[in-house]
């Protein structure tokens, strides 16, 4: 069945028309090109299709078109807006990055924390991005990465 | 593939009881969807009928927090993260907070909500054992009014409960708890973090100079349904604190577990674990009960 969705994304009124069985990952990736948010395990577990909704962290491959309605999402892409966020430049800087998969999802848990805690300590950060997993760098630059973003 | 369904957002509580009750049994109520999406996604038998979902996850009838003379309201719709961030739930009920906060991730606890987790009954629910603790009942509201029935039950086995297709849960009951009531929740999952429970224990205990006065122990994930180990409370209460009795109780709830879940593959391995996680969670919290010292 067709639906009418509204909702903010990435700082835009936008409007589709979309299935009921779609996720908010599909629409993002399929309906708006936004291929930064990644599809890994597709049950919640990754972290890797991680963006903002509300301006708290949810895995977008667990919420359903018809939930985004009347929301406010932001995205990897959204966060890049203006050029690099500094957030992206520290895991660079860092070697926080291999094959990158993990990476926009990794950001947008860190953004998150980030908005609600400006100051966060070394367990608060390992708690906000315990659902992300990463399989190639390791989470010790990751860490690095978010602290040296908070100095 | 999650398969074709019709998708229906509530405008608020009555509109979504008018909603069951006319299309009785048909209609399949989504809150934060972490188990249901899953369940869709991955093809899950018990999923398998569902062709309409209807949201009430924006309902804020459904998301008050309310404070009686005698006891606290939560709304069925709190996710848990709000349920951490909320410091009269925290003073009051400590343990629901504690096991609230070893759900899943921060994506998860945004979005999965208490109620769900009660409607979900899954044997490894987390926050099971510490609502059963607190004598926690649900609210239950249909169109044709409310009731309040205790969570324990309420939980009739695996996967399921006793509410009706035309019935919500709206609220959860926690009858106040006198503040010399000291207690724990411990988890055991396969890794620190993001883990499924195999195992969570809540205790809770009053004792007046040694002896106990009050003993309450709920468990999850170790039988098919979290429960209350009734027959364990009343062989400490009464009693004065020692090793000794702590160690039997331990004992006593590894025959408790094997007689509600039969020998499987896994008893030889988990009896030991939940008579030992026990032995140390009743230690702690005894170490934490004034004056009282486990020889
Ligand atoms: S793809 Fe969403 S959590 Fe893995
Ligand atoms: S950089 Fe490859 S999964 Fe994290």
């Amino acid at each position: 069945m067709s639906h009418k969705i509204e909702f903010i994304l990435n700082g835009k009124s936008v409007c589709i028309n979309t299935n009921a069985n779609r996720r908010l990952l599909d629409i993002l990736r399929e309906e708006f090109q936004l291929t930064g948010t990644k599809e890994g395990c597709s049950i919640g577990e990754c972290g890797a299709c991680t963006v903002l909704m509300n301006n708290k962290a949810v895995n977008s491959c667990l919420v359903l078109a018809g939930q985004v309605n009347g929301s406010e999402i932001l995205t990897i892409e959204g966060v890049a807006k203006n050029g690099l966020h500094k957030l992206q430049e520290n895991f660079l800087m860092a070697g926080a990055i291999q094959c990158g998969f993990c990476t926009p999802g990794v950001i947008m848990s860190s953004y998150a924390l980030l908005l609600e805690n400006s100051n966060p300590t070394e367990e608060e950060i390992k708690e906000a991005i315990a659902g992300n997993l990463c399989r190639c760098t390791g989470y010790k630059q990751i860490i690095k990465a978010i602290k040296d973003t908070i100095s | 593939m999650i398969p074709d369904l019709e998708y229906i957002r509530a405008i608020d509580l009555n509109d979504t009881l008018k909603i069951l009750d006319v299309k009785n049994g048909k209609v399949k109520v989504l809150a934060g969807g972490t188990d249901i999406i899953t369940g869709l996604q991955q093809g899950f038998s018990r999923f398998a009928k569902i062709y309409k979902l209807l949201d009430i996850a924006q309902l804020n009838e459904l998301k008050s927090i309310s404070i009686n003379e005698d006891s606290f309201e939560i709304g069925a719709g709190l996710t848990f993260s709000e349920i951490i961030a909320n410091n009269n739930i925290a003073t009051a009920y400590p343990l629901l907070v504690k096991a609230a906060s070893t759900i899943g991730s921060v994506q998860i606890r945004n979005r999965a909500t208490i109620g769900g987790n009660i409607i979900n009954n899954a044997p490894c629910a987390d926050s099971l054992s510490p609502l059963l603790v607190y004598d926690a009942s649900v609210r239950i509201q249909s169109n044709k009014g409310a009731k309040e029935v205790l969570l324990k039950d309420f939980l009739s086995e695996a996967y399921r409960t006793n509410l009706e297709q035309n019935e919500i849960v709206t609220h959860i009951i926690l009858p106040k708890i006198l503040k010399t009531y000291i207690g724990d929740f411990y988890k055991l999952g396969r890794r620190r973090g993001v883990a499924i429970s195999r195992l969570s224990l809540t205790v809770l205990i009053k004792c007046e100079k040694q002896i106990i006065e009050d003993l309450r122990i709920a468990g999850g994930a170790v039988t098919p349904v979290a429960m209350r180990f009734t027959n364990i409370e009343e062989m400490g209460i009464g009693k004065k604190v020692s090793n000794k009795l702590l160690i039997s109780l331990s004992q006593e709830i590894g025959r408790k577990v094997l007689k509600v879940t039969g020998l499987r593959w896994s008893s030889a391995y988990k009896l030991p674990v939940v008579q030992q996680s026990l032995y140390q969670l009743l230690v702690n919290v005894c170490k934490k009960l004034n004056g009282t010292n486990v020889a």
